[in-house]
Order: structure tokens, then C-alpha cells, then sequence
């Protein structure tokens, strides 16, 4: 009998599979992306303070001192801001990159009214009319992106990412504007700073957090249990299903990129109001694409994604002891790290969707069929098969299909109903859905003798 | 006004790079949102491959310094495409996701890998030596022809290089079977699988090679233009480069011969704040901000047209997956 010329590996969708498995996998991945890295550091470092040193240092990086985890907070707390923005949008497959863009115009928008009005209205005033410029600000800069994807289709992510540029390139003609003769930094602002709760690190790093808990549990609820979250992942799934449930879904793209951008310029107000006092070109700390990582990994559910921002921040400010404990100079190793951490954790979603078959041993595989249930309802289909006259003269070798392996029984039962009778699945329900193998070749042509 | 133009064209170039690596990738249908990351790493193992050809500053063969930047550019550039190949082709990835992933990636590699591998002790002086005398090496004799001299014959070899592979690119992707197949790869996976093109075959090799030729993006800024200046935040810079190679693909429609008129275009907006004369501190950055502007209008423009020629591959950011239906 002539061998089947088999790929080395196959690779077919799984069921659904149980979320503690799934979990499993992705804690794997992490897993071994920190190994990688705590070889990759050890082994390069200048100062070796030995493999288990690397975890030591990131732990004391970020829960060493109270100033140190207060700041971890912070930094998690816009983050996971900046996060949530982008996921409403990215529920929709709309592909907000201008993440970036949007916080450094609240940030600008925030600036701005310190600047000119600080000192000549009443602080609260002052505050109050931040607020709601920053918001506007970053709420037009995801509006105009969202408009024209709504009426021209234009592409949004390029749209988007451009949007950053231009928004880099204001802040700093307003920076040389305000302090022509200055290096191109801005002292901070004295008047017209938020209230914070008490003194020192605490009492500005309290106010964010709060905020970052509001919004989470804001966001949760929107998306979960309101009207707009379901139209917003009706949308994310099908444009056509929602249009014909009556959606107006232009207007709902652009409502939903309103949303987005005001969260955005919502943490732009939080880092120059409470935080900086001052407005700078790298501000927004690349969060609009960290952010995106941190919707992705958390599979764009709010709860999920605290748990990711915590991860992510966690890392990349625990890399900064690690630099000094380990003899770096360069502070972009914690990029490097969290860049690992992305590759695994991105790649690792392919081994939750799809299974991978190795076919090493063609003939070995025969004894354990790789698909039990696809195997069985084509060994029935092939059985049934058999005595139907029409369906040997198609296909030659339908007898002999029992002992095959079960892929390629499930193939050549696949074959043998295009061939014969269109409407097979009604008399045999198990054999569907159809086998999902290599049908797309020949059937099980090359199977005869 | 000769040097203007003449500079406009030794920056457009590594836009040019950019813009034909992103094309041929993104005719496999892959939106490789990592090259700015990849022209980064490029312009890294760039500087790697110069410092192990040039470090005896006076025994260098200038040939093989560059011969040495250029295949190591490509070879790192070329990992790290394949890196994103491997989580998108064959692990399926969302691809917006899996670019940004290698951007961070690229960028803070780079960054570190300049710091602390290739910057030792004389290594500044040995690059920016191999900078101005090997990269920017230019035929002799050409100031006596004038304005054409200046504009067309004053650059070094990986200008001409990039126009050379910009031209390639368009005979191969319009003349040749590989480009009719690569262009039904990225239009309709599915189609060109059943015609029997190995369609999994197709998207590594034009995603790694446009990883590679972008790679020679981040090579050229800093030995071509820089001179082998290696300033502090090269990375960024090349990141923003990055990003608006990305958006000149679309600006020059999918096709790398307007490619290379669109990159001097962009080139001459992009060096336009520094060269211009009379005007204040302040509005620098207004002018800096117009080939980001003026890639928003061309997006806005070419889908308000919607010609059909116009358009990005149909199945451009989508992964295939042959038992999909």
C-alpha cells in the first residue's frame, strides 16, 4: 500500500476548553518568559547576583519601600485608566492606537488652563474648567479618527497612530511657545494644582487610585449590563447583525471613540493636574500602547485587565532595581523584559484555540486515533459507506477504510458524501460538524492501491 | 537649494527602506505594525556589524565594513521579523497586537544594545569614521556636473541601494509569477491555497524579507545620514521614522515604484524644519507636524475615493487558517 504523504505537523481547532486548563497554559507561558529573562539577565549582567537574585530584585523593586509600592499603584492605576479607554473601543474592532495621542492632549488641554488661568481664577474654578478641557481634548482627538471611519471607512489604526504624532508635535510647539528661551522643558506649575489627600506620596497617589476604581467598576458595569455595551459587542461581532437589529452603528462608533478618548484625556488631567504640574512630550510614558497590550492580554474584560496592569507594572518597575542590582545602565532592559513577556504571552493564545498533531509515525498513530469522536462517527460513516455501490466506484479504497488512521477515515468519509450524497449528514448526525482535517487536498484519493 | 534637495533624498531613502519592506509585507496580507521596532533592531545590528568590520580603524577595508553593516542589519532586522512571522503566520496572532509587541520589543532593544554591547570604549569614533568616509563614500569628481551632481550623485551606496531594491520590488510584484502570487496570497489566502501556492511559504519569506529590507531603514539613518552618529535617543527617533514609513505605504497606494517618489516627498517634509532658514525656535514643531498631517489627508482622500487600485489587500490583518470557513 502506497504511504500517505502526511505534513510533520497538523494543526486543528479545539473545543472550548476549560477556563483552569486555559489558565494553566497562560501561567506557563509567563512562567517560562521569566526564566528566559532571568537567563538572558544573569547571563549577560555585569554583576551576577546569581539566578534566584533576579526575583529577589524584582519583589524589592517594587514592595521594597512604602514610596516604592505607593508609586506602583500609581503608575498601575493610569495604566489600567488608559487601558479601559482603548477596550470599549476595541470591543468593536476598532483599532484605537491613538492611546498616546489622546492622554498627551489632556495633558496639554490641562496644561493650558494652568497656564493661562492659573493664578487669575479661583483654583477650584481653575480645576474644574481642567477637567472638562482635558476631556473634550482627548475626546476630539478619538472623535475626528472615529468620524471619518464611520462615514469613509477610512483606516482608523493608521488614522489613529498619526493622530499621536501630531498631538507630540503640539505639545511641544506649546512648551517652546510658553518658555521660548527654556531647553524645552517646563517647570512645574504652582497654582491651580488638584487637592490631594494629606501629605507626601500618599496623598497625591491616593486620588488616582480612587479614580482608576470608579472608572474599572464604571467600565465593568457598562460594558456588561448597559444597553451600549451589547451594541458595542454586537458591533465588535458583526456590523451587518447589528445594522439589521437596527443599530445605528455609525453613530455608535462615535460614541463609543467619545468615550475612549475622554477616559484618555481623563488620565492626561490626572498626570498634569495631580501628578507633574507640568506638561512634557513623553508624558503619556508609551501607556496608549502598553494599554493595548494589557486590553489584549486581558482578553478585553476590566477585571481581568487590573490583574494584567498590575503583572505589567510590576515588571517593568521591578526591572528598575534589577538594573541597578545586576550593573545595567540602561534602564530599557525592563522594555526588553515586558517585550518577552508579550511575544510568550501572545503566542501561548494559538496552543488554547488549536492543537498541534505531530505525525512522526504514521502508522503508530493508527492505534490511538488523534480525533475520538470525529474518528468514530467517520468509522461509522465509512461503514455505512461501504455497501452503497456509487460510493466505491468514486472511491476505490472506501473499504479498506476502517483500519485507517481515523484522519484519514473523517477525510475520506468527507470525500466519499461530496461524491455521493449531498445530504449524508441528515442520516449519520454524528459525523457532524464536519471532521475539521485535511480535506482541502484530495479526499482519500491517494489512499488506493 | 542643490544640498536641500540632495538631503531630502539621503533621509527619504530610509523611509524608502521603511515603506518597500512594509509593502512586500503587507502584500502577503501581514500589517506589519512592528517596523519601527524592526528598523530600530536593524539600525543596532547595523552598528554591530560596522564595529566588528571597522574597529582597527586603519586596516579597514571600506567595502567590507559595509558589506558587514548591511548583512548584519538584515540578519538582525530579519530575526525579528521572523519572530513576528512565526506568532502571526503560523501562530495565528492577532497581528496589530503581535506588532506592537515587537515595537516595544525593538525599541528598548535597541536601545539597550547600543548602550551597553556596541558602545565600548572608541567605538563612537570608529563608526562615525566608517560613517563619513565608507557609507557616505561618493564617486569622486561629481561637483563639476553641477546642480545634477550634487542632487543625484552625492550619496552613498545605500541610497542607490534602496532605489535599487525599490525597483526590484515593483518588477517583481508586477512581472513576475512570485509577485502575481504573492498579490493573490494577500488578496485572498484561501484561493491562492486551492490554485496550490504555497501560501504559508509565501507570507514568511516577504514578511522576513521586508523585516530585512526594513532593517536597512535603521542602518541608513544612522551610518548613512547620521554619519555614524549614534545619538542618545536614536531609537525614538528611528520609531517615529518607523511609524511614518507605515503610513507612506499608504500614501503611495501599495506600490513600491511611486514608493520612490513619495519617500523624497516625505524626506524633504521631514528635513523641512531644519533646513529652513528664518523661522523661529517655536515653530519647529508646527512644521514638524506636516507629514503626519499630510498622511491623515491622503488616508481621509483615498478612502472618500475608493477606487478600487487604491485600495489595501482584501484580506490584509486577517490570519489564515486553512480549515476556516
Amino acid at each position: 500500500m502506497e504511504r500517505v504523504k502526511q505534513p510533520l505537523i497538523h494543526i486543528t481547532k479545539r473545543a472550548p476548553m476549560p477556563l483552569w486548563k486555559a489558565l494553566c497554559i497562560r501561567a506557563g507561558a509567563v512562567l517560562l518568559a521569566l526564566i528566559v529573562c532571568a537567563i538572558f539577565i544573569s547571563a549577560s549582567a555585569p554583576k551576577q547576583k546569581g539566578f534566584f537574585g533576579y526575583f529577589g530584585s524584582l519583589f524589592t523593586g517594587v514592595f521594597g519601600t512604602e514610596r516604592r509600592f505607593l508609586l506602583f499603584l500609581q503608575d498601575t492605576a493610569l495604566l489600567l485608566c488608559v487601558a479601559l479607554a482603548l477596550v470599549v473601543a476595541f470591543r468593536m474592532k476598532f483599532w484605537n492606537l491613538g492611546g498616546n495621542g489622546q492622554v498627551l492632549m489632556g495633558c496639554l488641554a490641562c496644561a493650558m488652563c494652568m497656564y493661562y488661568l492659573g493664578g487669575k481664577w479661583a483654583d477650584g474654578w481653575v480645576c474644574l474648567l481642567m477637567f472638562f478641557a482635558s476631556v473634550a481634548a482627548g475626546a476630539l482627538w478619538a472623535v475626528i479618527p472615529a468620524v471619518f471611519k464611520a462615514f469613509f471607512n477610512t483606516n482608523e489604526s493608521l488614522f489613529t497612530l498619526m493622530m499621536n504624532y501630531v498631538a507630540l508635535n503640539l505639545v511641544a510647539f506649546f512648551i517652546t511657545h510658553w518658555y521660548p528661551t527654556g531647553t524645552g522643558a517646563m517647570p512645574p506649575l504652582e497654582d491651580a494644582n488638584l487637592p490631594t489627600f494629606g501629605s507626601g506620596v500618599a496623598g497625591r497617589v491616593l486620588p488616582v487610585v480612587l479614580v482608576a476604581v470608579i472608572v474599572t467598576a464604571a467600565i465593568y458595569c457598562y460594558l456588561r449590563f448597559s444597553k451600549h455595551g451589547y451594541e458595542i459587542s454586537l458591533i465588535g461581532d458583526s456590523k451587518n447583525t447589528a445594522r439589521y437589529a437596527g443599530i445605528n452603528v455609525k453613530k455608535v462608533v462615535i460614541r463609543t471613540l467619545v468615550l475612549s478618548g475622554a477616559l484618555c484625556g481623563l488620565v492626561g488631567f490626572l498626570l498634569v493636574g495631580s501628578i507633574n504640574h507640568m506638561v512634557s512630550t513623553t508624558m503619556d510614558d508609551n501607556m496608549g500602547f502598553t494599554g493595548i497590550m494589557v486590553a489584549w492580554m486581558g482578553k478585553f474584560d476590566p477585571l481581568i485587565m487590573t490583574g494584567v496592569a498590575f503583572f505589567i507594572i510590576f515588571l517593568s518597575r521591578g526591572m528598575g532595581q534589577v538594573c541597578t542590582d545586576f550593573g545595567f545602565t540602561s534602564e530599557a532592559l525592563s522594555d526588553i523584559v515586558v517585550g518577552l513577556i508579550y511575544f510568550f504571552f501572545i503566542g501561548c493564545e494559538f496552543f488554547i484555540v488549536y492543537k498541534v498533531h505531530f505525525n512522526f509515525r504514521p502508522r503508530a498513530a493508527r492505534a490511538q486515533p488523534a480525533f475520538e469522536m470525529n474518528g468514530e462517527s467517520a468509522h461509522k460513516a465509512a461503514e455505512g459507506e461501504s455497501p452503497s455501490k456509487d460510493g466505491t466506484q468514486n472511491e476505490p479504497a472506501m473499504s479498506e477504510a476502517a483500519p485507517l488512521i481515523a484522519e484519514d477515515a473523517a477525510t475520506m468519509s468527507e470525500g466519499a458524501k461530496t461524491a455521493d450524497v449531498p445530504s449524508m449528514s441528515e442520516g449519520n448526525p454524528e459525523a457532524e460538524p464536519p471532521p475539521r482535517t485535511r480535506r482541502a487536498k484530495n479526499g482519500g484519493n491517494k489512499e488506493g492501491k | 537649494m542643490d544640498t536641500f534637495f540632495a538631503n531630502a533624498i539621503s533621509f527619504g531613502v530610509i523611509f524608502l527602506f521603511g515603506c518597500v519592506g512594509e509593502i512586500l509585507t503587507e502584500r502577503s496580507g501581514h500589517l506589519n505594525l512592528g517596523i519601527p521596532g524592526i528598523m530600530c533592531v536593524g539600525a543596532a545590528g547595523g552598528c554591530l556589524g560596522v564595529k566588528l568590520a571597522a574597529m582597527p580603524t586603519d586596516g579597514a577595508n571600506g567595502f567590507l565594513v559595509v558589506l558587514s553593516g548591511i548583512l548584519f542589519a538584515m540578519l538582525f532586522a530579519g530575526i525579528l521579523g521572523a519572530v513576528y512571522a512565526f506568532l502571526t503566520v503560523s501562530l495565528r496572532c492577532n497581528q496589530n497586537v503581535t506588532g506592537l509587541a515587537v515595537t516595544i520589543f525593538g525599541v528598548g532593544f535597541t536601545s539597550f544594545f547600543i548602550n551597553n554591547v556596541v558602545m565600548t570604549e572608541g567605538v563612537s569614533t570608529a563608526l562615525s569614521f566608517a560613517g563619513q568616509n565608507f557609507f557616505n563614500a561618493h564617486i569622486p569628481g561629481i561637483e563639476a556636473l553641477g546642480w545634477f551632481g550634487t542632487v543625484f550623485l552625492s550619496h552613498g551606496a545605500l541610497v542607490y541601494l534602496a532605489i535599487a531594491i525599490a525597483v526590484a520590488a515593483a518588477v517583481v510584484l508586477r512581472y513576475t509569477k512570485a509577485g502575481l502570487n504573492l498579490r493573490a496570497v494577500g488578496e485572498n489566502p484561501a484561493t491562492a491555497d486551492a490554485v496550490g501556492i504555497n501560501v504559508t511559504g509565501y507570507k514568511y519569506t516577504f514578511t522576513v524579507l521586508g523585516a530585512a529590507i526594513a532593517g536597512l531603514g535603521g542602518l541608513c539613518y544612522v551610518m548613512g545620514y547620521m554619519s555614524g552618529i549614534v545619538g542618545s535617543n536614536v531609537d525614538q527617533t528611528i520609531q517615529g521614522i518607523g511609524w511614518l514609513s507605515i503610513a507612506l505605504v499608504i500614501f503611495t497606494l501599495w506600490k513600491p515604484a511611486f514608493s520612490i517618489l513619495g519617500s523624497i516627498v516625505f524626506g524633504i517634509l521631514y528635513i523641512l524644519s531644519s533646513r529652513i532658514t528664518g523661522i523661529s525656535f517655536e515653530q519647529i514643531p508646527l512644521l514638524n507636524l506636516v507629514p503626519y498631517v499630510v498622511t491623515i489627508l491622503v488616508l481621509i482622500v483615498t478612502s472618500i475615493v475608493g477606487h478600487r487600485e487604491t485600495q489595501p489587500p482584501a484580506s490584509l490583518g486577517l490570519s489564515y487558517f486553512r480549515e476556516d470557513r
